[in-house]
Formats: C-alpha cells, structure tokens, sequence
C-alpha cells in the first residue's frame, strides 16, 4: 500500500482558519500567477501531511504565488507553500501556510476557503529575462524565488493541483478540524515556463522547519482569470481521503 | 488471438529480503507454467525508483532467467526506455541481442519514453526531448543489428564505426514495438512499422478507432526496422475461476489495487510544464478507473474476469476490435495467493485458449460492438 500522512494536526489546529461553509466564489481578473517546483528530502515524508492524505514520490514543494491588480478588496498580492500530495487517486496540493500583503482579501481567503495566511510584503515582478517574487514577514526575506529565462508555452501544458486546507470547519454539530478543497479554476492567456532558482526560503517562517528543497523542478507563470468557488468538498484529515470526503456543495 | 503475461514486479512493504525475492521467485513459476500452457508472451516493464509499484528495474535480466527456464514462450522487453540518460542505444542492441541468443530466437523488444518525473527526474533525463530520443532510438537500434559496422551521428546519440556485438539471432531482427499511452502514440507506431504494446485500458468504440487506424495507416509505413510489425495488442486483467463472482472479486482487487498504486505516481505531466506529455495518459485514464485501496465494488469494461465462459465472451469482443493479443496481469502486489494464480492460468490455458487459437486464421471482425 503507498505511504500515508501521519501529520498530528492537533499543534497546527490552535492557529487554524475558522471556515464558513457558504456559496461565495471570488473572481480574479488578470491574475499573473508564478508557480515554482523543488523536490524536497523524502525521508520523512509521511509526518509532513495530514493522515487523509499519501505523499508522492519524490515529495515536491511548490511556491504558488498569485498578483491580482484588482479585486473586490482592492489590489493583493497571495503567495502559498504547498505539498504535492494524493486524496486517494486524486493529485492534490496540501497547504503549509500562506502569505498576504491585503488583510481584507487574508481575511475572506481565510474564512471563506481555509487558507493559513499571515501578512507580509509580496514584490512579483515580471521581466523579460526572469520573473521573480520576494516575501518579507517581520523583515525578514522568508522566500525568494524566480524563474528564470522564460519561454512561452500553452496554457495546456500547466496544472496547478486543487488545495487541501487545514481549518476548523462550522457545521451543524459543531466545529470540526477538516481539510477544505479548493477547486480553484483557471482561464489561461499567456503562459512562460523556464528555470527555477531558489534564492531564499525560511521553511520555519512558513511552518515547517522540516521542508528543505533540494532539487529543482520547474518553473512556469501564466497570466490567466481565476475563479476561486465554494467550498464543495471537505475532508476529515484523521483518516482516508477515500472514507472521509464529505460532498458539502449545493445539490 | 495471442496471448501474453504482463510483469510488473511489485512488493508491497515492508521490503525484505524475502519480499523482494518472492516477488521475482512467484513471477518466474507463472512465466514456466505459461510456458507449459502455451501462453505466447512473457513482457517485463523497465521502471526505476517507483516504490512498491515496480521493482523491475533491471527486466533483460529477469527475462534472461525466464528464457533460461522455458522453451517456448517469446521474452518481451514492455517496454526498454529509449532515453539517454537512462542508457545508450547501444547498451540495448547489445543486451536485446544476447537475450535473443540465449532465448534461441525469442526475443521482442517494445520501446517506450517513461511517464513519471520520479523517473525521469532520478535520472536528470530531460522530458522534452524524450520522444526526440525514441525516435532516434528506433532508428538506429535496428541498424545496429543488422549492419555488419554501424556508426551515427545524430541528435541525441552518436558513435563512430563500430561493430555492435553480438548480433541477435532472429533474420533480419527482432520485432519491434512502442508502448502506447499517450494518444497518437499508436499513429508514431503505424507510422514506423511497429507493433502497438497497449498498455491503457480504454473502452470499446476507442479502442476500435485506433486499432483501425493503426491498421489503414500501416500499409504506408516507411519502416524504422527490416520488416514491418503490424500487431496490436491490449492489456487486461486475467482471473478466471469456475465460481464466477470469486474470479470477479479476486480479479477487481487486483485491479483496483493497479490502478490505485499507478495513481500515485508523480506523472511528468503533473509538475513539468511541457508539451512532451500531453494530460490524458495512463494515470488520468486509471485515476478514472480507480477505486480506493482494496475496493472491489467498481467495475473495469470489458475485463477478462469470472467463469470460463465469461472470460471467453471477453475476449470476443476485444477480438472484434481487432486486437491481435492481449497480455494479463495475473497479479498485482502478491494481493492474490500465487495458488490461486496458477490455477487461474490453467483453467484460462484449459477452456478459454483453445477456442481463440482455432480462430486464429480467421480475420477479425471488427464492427461495431457494444
């Protein structure tokens, strides 16, 4: 059978997004969105996900960092460190934390669809030789990446994994500790790919001094539309994906 | 129709010694009983560093000893990566060339590209370039065997003239094949005069289409090799069993067992952003399929599953398709007792082989089936 998560989620619950179930979906026009892959050590791989969840082999981290020039809460800036992962047979990327220079979008992301998000200044810049994206919290840099020398491609040729988000999820008995998925829905209008650099990353900072990259992957950045819908699906991190997802979404 | 064994070699954790070895000891008994029963294949998987999944990282070795223990049966490479990383076309003429030697003439050699970054990525090979490097692979492989001196300069590979030893004993060569996942992979096949190894369940209707494509683009190949190889086969998954529902229920579990480890997988696809492997390959197709671990409830269309009669009725409808063969996995992660294997096999060899090798001759029939 493939390994399994043994995340304790318990130490993580405390500081835990608090969701409401809801039918709110949020649209991202123009959304330019930088995406870079390493591979992580994979000798401890189980204990970095929660128990719902099988590792992949070799485990890869991903930097997903988002720059909406519009939004109903104004302009911000959304950078996530994910785990790739399997819910069952399905690929999916488990949330480490995420970062955010716009409290109310924090606020709405966090309540709305689960993400683990702590403010910081987030710089993602577009040339035409690299683009890269910096993350100071306190003031200190806890991530710089980059992808370098960009060459485009289709839109077709990139995925980005739905998330699976530790919260305490409201429901009619009470809140309970879930995973929440988010399908998150792209609309591609350019796509780049190029080399990924890794310049900076304080894995403590993110949650996790456990996450070391070690090899690069790949990198990409598209300028897209993103949908981000209500919550469908909710998963209980104790066991299974394939016993404990709960279809939430409107019949 | 023909018939054949698929090897993955799989071992379940934990990982001993013995695990490893009952593994390769269980799948070399099933290749002699195939043998003896008159199955037409033994294919052997090149996989590297997919744990649990396949441990056959090393399968001219393993198709070595099942040459040594057997008399008939033809030894298939399902299929030997084409990337340079990986190896040197010459390291695969060489080696395919001495396993035809020891097997007397019985050896098939499938091509393929890899699927997974775990592989690709262990070996630092670069995905984009990987059909490039088939390519090239196929072309100069066949070469290597048949001319006396061979020498190249190419894109991926070259080599000054040397004599590529020994040469394989079948006149002119070996047949060739390429492993079919990716769609179009079977036009590249048709297109080089070479067999098409399926190796992704697909339903009926789509099955019928690319075989009947394959077949009318074929006839103007310009052949990568000396002759052409105009076969088709498909995979499926064999337990057969007088009680019906104990062959179907030991046969989903070994099924949903497959296409749940094939899941986890890390597919090039998933985290490279590249053209090179285009999304619906095998693992979308057997995510689709997949039930959870040891969930025998969800059905597979057309297995080869149940009495000898359901089996039988099967494989009618797959040879209506058009397929010339279909190879079986037998067992997947020793999650059937190896009795309950052989004896699969024999009453399968008993009541079932026979009524397709009497149609052997005949053309197949391939129309519209449900």
């Amino acid at each position: 059978m493939p390994l399994a998560g043994s995340l304790d989620i318990r130490n993580l619950l405390d500081d835990a997004p608090t969701v409401t179930l809801d039918d709110r979906e949020l649209r991202l026009d123009d959304v330019d969105i930088l995406q870079v892959l390493y591979e992580i050590g994979a000798s401890d791989v189980e204990s970095l996900i929660p128990p719902a969840l099988n590792p992949t082999i070799p485990p890869v981290i991903s930097f997903l960092a988002y720059r909406a020039p519009d939004s109903v809460f104004g302009p911000f800036s959304l950078v996530q460190t994910r785990l790739t992962a399997r819910a069952a047979v399905r690929p999916r990327a488990y949330l480490v934390s995420a970062r955010c220079d716009n409290p109310t979008a924090a606020e709405v992301l966090s309540s709305s669809w689960g993400y683990r998000i702590e403010p910081a200044e987030i710089r993602l810049r577009r040339f035409h030789d690299r683009v890269e994206c910096s993350v100071v919290a306190h003031r200190q840099t806890i991530l710089q990446v980059a992808l370098v020398d960009p060459q485009p491609i289709t839109g077709h040729d990139i995925q980005y994994a739905p998330g699976m988000h530790l919260a305490r999820v409201q429901t009619d008995e009470g809140t309970k500790p879930r995973l929440v998925q988010v399908d998150t829905e792209y609309e591609f209008r350019r796509a780049d790919r190029g080399r990924p650099e890794l310049g900076i990353f304080d894995a403590s900072a993110w949650g996790d001094e456990r996450l070391i990259p070690l090899e690069p992957v790949s990198a990409s950045f598209t300028a897209c539309d993103v949908t981000i819908p209500a919550v469908r699906y909710v998963c209980n991190p104790d066991i299974p994906a394939a016993e404990g997802t709960q279809n939430v979404g409107s019949p | 129709m023909e018939f054949g064994l698929f090897m993955e070699l799989s071992v379940p954790r934990p990982w001993t010694a013995e695990s490893e070895r009952t593994a390769y000891v269980n799948a070399l008994e099933q290749v002699r009983l195939a043998d003896e029963l008159g199955f037409d294949y033994v294919w052997a998987v090149e996989h590297h560093f997919l744990e649990e999944y396949s441990h056959c990282s090393a399968p001219d070795m393993f198709l070595t000893a099942c040459a040594m223990q057997t008399s008939r049966i033809r030894v298939g490479h399902g299929i030997v990566a084409c990337v340079p990383q990986y190896q040197s076309p010459i390291r695969i003429a060489e080696r395919a060339a001495v396993l035809d030697i020891l097997s007397g003439g019985r050896m098939e050699l499938g091509t393929g590209r890899s699927a997974t970054w775990t592989e690709l990525g262990g070996f630092r090979a670069n995905a984009d370039e990987t059909r490039k490097t088939w390519d090239e692979f196929v072309r100069v492989i066949p070469k290597m065997w048949t001319q006396e001196r061979f020498s190249w300069h190419g894109r991926a590979f070259s080599m000054p003239e040397r004599a590529v030893l020994p040469k394989p004993i079948q006149q002119p060569h070996p047949p060739m094949w390429v492993a079919v996942t990716s769609p179009g992979t079977e036009i590249d096949a048709a297109d080089r005069g070479l067999g098409c190894l399926g190796l992704q369940p697909g339903g009926f209707q789509e099955s019928e289409k690319k075989v009947k494509e394959y077949r009318s683009r074929i006839q103007s190949c310009d052949p990568v090799g000396a002759f052409v190889n105009e076969k088709v086969h498909t995979v499926n998954f064999l337990s057969c069993n007088e009680d019906g529902d104990h062959a179907r229920r030991a046969g989903l579990r070994v099924a949903s067992i497959f296409s749940y480890m094939a899941s986890q997988l890390l597919s090039a696809k998933e985290v490279l952003p590249t053209s090179a492997y285009p999304s619906a390959g095998l693992l979308p197709a057997l995510r689709r399929e997949a039930g959870g671990p040891g969930d025998t409830a969800k059905s597979f269309k057309g297995v080869t599953m149940g009495t000898p009669d359901d089996v039988a009725a099967a494989l009618r409808k797959w040879e209506a398709v058009g397929y010339d063969g279909i190879n079986f996995f037998i067992n997947f992660m020793e999650v059937l007792p190896q009795q309950y294997v052989l004896d699969s096999m024999r009453l399968f060899a008993a009541e079932v082989m026979p009524q397709f090798r009497q149609a052997r001759d005949v053309a197949p029939v391939a129309v519209g089936v449900d």
